[in-house]
């Protein structure tokens, strides 16, 4: 058993020394921080022009001319905001058009049934808004005067808190904080079949490609050999992910400000036990049952080309379920979204969905992992069996019933 | 980790039977391979010799009998000192030649440091020390092969088992490899070769078998074998027409050279007798044993001699 464990760590250090040793990993890993790297300096020079905007904008101030049909608009708050009563609409709207004028704002008798014509010299796509926004502006401040009391004003500016509180099973149940802990799960199944999904299908194809297998094959016990290359891909993983997390990582700690990065407040999350390892679980054994998925593939195909053909629907079971999304929400009893819950490639994002929405139930939490471990193992051992007795056949796309077909002789 | 008691044969096959769906690769096989000794394994193409082998170390799975190495089924996972060079030669060709040796040196139990000068010490050996840091898909199939080898000796092997050794080698390269496997029997290793090259079997084989149409047509010590298939032949160099005898059959004659092979109960004597009394004036009479050549090309006939050479 020594033996089997100093050749685990022998080939887990093979795999994973020569994986990050290529240069197509290094360029492919590193260009994502690379990427996010120029992305931030382009957010960086962005928002720069855009403050500096902002700020010549704050300090030119809007002339305009307006008349008041509704008399909802006072005479003084208009001239505050930097508008003259014009007496002719006509004239108005010509002086806008000469240029003489930089907007006219015509406001109807009844504003709720006519609509507030606005007229403005053009300043490009972007600037135009201003025109209506300060027209607008200015009714709703209008109005508001006019309410005169400061509750209901709040009230009818929408500037109220509000305060939420459900139950579930007669305890408190928590809103979109309660969501997003489990969901992070789903994020990293996602990441992690991205990132490795290619190279667990090339995993075995290259001793096949290579010719390689026979060598192995009398050197190594195939279990030995695939554990190690599952348990290499997943520290490159780890390493890719941590590669792609340094630049993000170090905006927040170090540009926040500069890079106008949103705030997070990682301490409005609730994070519930159940909930989270539940996901836990859904996540590996999503991930040993893709995996197992992936290097059977590689053990029948005799290239990775052919491997491929097959690759791309596997990929889709993964993002099949999110067209149900809503009904994974508001109706998990309907029959797609129980079948999408237990057909295995279907069933770690299904039930990592309805996990985080907390819509899967205990025992169907129980059943999927289950299944999804179950599964997985047997399609590992069956991946392993593929390669030994499989993988000999160079260049040719395996009969798996071939594999079982001959008897094994107990040894005697 | 040893393979096996030394009292038993090391590799026995009982019974060997081998089908590939409705095709019969093998029919029923059997022979023993004793500790220490080489073993040449021979047949033309398609015999089922690999088949054989790969059975017997676990790669395919046989449809009966018993394969045993050391008495028992082999695994890898024993940690056996074990080097197999298939027919199918390959190694991961994207990467270094020495990092490939030091991974498979590791896997056969050695320290990395052991595996690093191991390796290092055979490139230089055959001539590849400037190779080491050299992508293996970089070099000629020559080199290649030679790197694979060195890869199944590593770390003493108790069993070598090479299937077809010197394919694709030069005469020069070929003797280097033929010294290297030398060393390895006066090492004390167990050898088993699957060769075309019938002076490689004179040199180094202590027993043979060959196989034809999955069963053995012969088996035993290359003596035995020989004498199988005759044993004994008479080469003369004469002037005059050979005659007809009831001593012997003539195997070849022409330009006055003849080989014959003796019946049963002729003596060298009694041959040469009845050439002089003939009137043939004989220059030249030698006994000679029938070479592995004149043996393979009785067993599986000119041409496929031919198509294996």
């Amino acid at each position: 058993m020594a033996f089997s464990q100093h050749n685990l760590g022998t080939v887990v250090g093979f795999e994973f020394t020569r994986t990050i040793k290529k240069k197509g990993f290094a360029i492919a890993t590193l260009s994502i921080p690379v990427l996010l790297v120029l992305l931030f300096v382009l957010i960086y020079a962005s928002n720069s022009s855009t403050e500096a905007s902002a700020d010549a904008q704050k300090n030119a101030s809007l002339s305009f001319t307006y008349t008041d049909a509704s008399g909802i608009i006072p005479a003084g708050m208009a001239q505050a905001a930097g508008g003259k009563t014009a007496t002719d609409p006509d004239a108005a709207i010509a002086a806008v058009k000469d240029g003489s004028s930089e907007a006219y704002f015509d406001y109807p008798a009844d504003p709720s049934t006519e609509p507030v014509k606005v007229y403005g010299a053009d300043k490009g796509m972007f600037e135009n808004g201003k025109y209506e926004a300060v027209a607008e502006q200015l009714l709703n401040a209008a109005a508001q005067s006019q309410v005169a009391n400061p509750r209901l004003t709040a009230a009818l500016s929408g500037g109220v808190d509000f305060d939420s509180e459900t139950y579930r099973d007669g305890k408190p149940s928590g809103g979109i904080e309660s969501v997003i802990p489990p969901l992070l799960f789903l994020v990293l199944f996602y990441v992690a079949m991205i990132l490795l999904s290619n190279q667990m299908l090339n995993s075995t194809l290259e001793e096949k490609e290579n010719r390689v297998t026979e060598m192995i094959l009398t050197t190594l016990n195939p279990t030995t050999l695939i554990t190690g290359k599952i348990i290499s891909l997943f520290s490159v993983g780890l390493v890719q992910m941590l590669v792609f997390l340094a630049p993000i990582a170090a905006g927040y700690l170090f540009f926040r400000d500069s890079l106008a990065l949103p705030e997070m407040d990682l301490s409005s999350l609730i994070i519930e036990p159940g909930p989270m390892i539940t996901g836990a679980l859904l996540l590996l054994g999503g991930f040993t049952l893709f995996t197992g998925v992936l290097v059977a593939i590689g053990a029948i195909m005799p290239t990775a080309k052919e491997a491929g053909t097959i690759f791309g629907p596997l990929m889709a079971a993964m993002f099949i379920p999110f067209y149900t999304f809503s009904l994974i929400i508001s109706d998990p009893d309907s029959v797609i979204v129980q079948v999408f819950t237990y057909f295995p490639l279907t069933a770690p994002v299904t039930a990592m969905l309805r996990n985080g929405f907390g819509t899967l139930s205990g025992m169907e939490a129980t059943i999927v992992i289950a299944e999804l471990f179950i599964v997985g193992l047997l399609i590992l051992r069956l991946a392993v069996h593929l390669f030994r007795y499989g993988s000999i056949e160079y260049g040719k796309k395996l009969s798996i019933a071939g594999t079982f077909r001959r008897k094994e002789l107990a040894a005697k | 980790m040893t393979l096996g008691d030394a009292a038993e044969p090391l590799v026995h096959i009982q019974n060997f039977r081998m089908d590939f769906g409705d095709t019969t690769v093998i029919k029923d096989l059997s022979f023993d391979v004793r500790a220490g000794e080489t073993f040449g394994f021979l047949g033309s193409n398609g015999s089922g010799k690999t088949t054989t082998l790969r059975a017997l170390l676990g790669i395919y799975q046989p449809t009966a009998g018993t394969l045993h190495i050391g008495g028992k089924v082999f695994e890898p996972r024993d940690g056996a000192r074990l080097g197999y060079l298939p027919e199918e030669r390959g190694l991961y060709k994207k990467e270094a030649v020495l990092d490939v040796m030091v991974y498979f040196g590791r896997l056969k139990g050695l320290s990395k440091t052991a595996a690093k000068t191991w390796s290092q010490e055979y490139l230089e050996r055959v001539g590849l020390v400037d190779k080491a840091a050299v992508r293996l898909d970089k070099l000629s199939g020559g080199q290649q092969q030679k790197v694979q080898l060195g890869v199944t000796i590593m770390n003493d092997p108790e069993l070598l088992i090479l299937d077809e050794p010197t394919k694709g080698f030069d005469p020069v390269n070929r003797r280097l490899l033929m010294d290297i496997i030398e060393e390895q029997k006066l090492a004390g290793a167990t050898v088993i070769m699957v060769t075309h090259q019938m002076e490689e079997v004179e040199r180094l084989c202590d027993r043979v078998i060959l196989l034809k149409d999955g069963t053995a047509r012969a088996y035993g010590t290359v003596s035995e074998v020989q004498e199988q298939f005759g044993g004994t032949l008479y080469r003369v160099t004469f002037e005059g027409i050979l005659p007809a005898s009831a001593l012997y059959d003539v195997v070849t004659n022409a330009g006055g050279r003849a080989e014959l092979a003796p019946r049963l109960g002729a003596t060298e004597t009694g041959v040469l007798r009845e050439l002089v009394e003939a009137g043939v004036a004989v220059r030249s009479f030698t006994t000679a044993r029938v070479s592995l050549e004149e043996i393979f090309i009785q067993v599986y006939g000119e041409q496929q001699m031919a198509e294996v050479q």
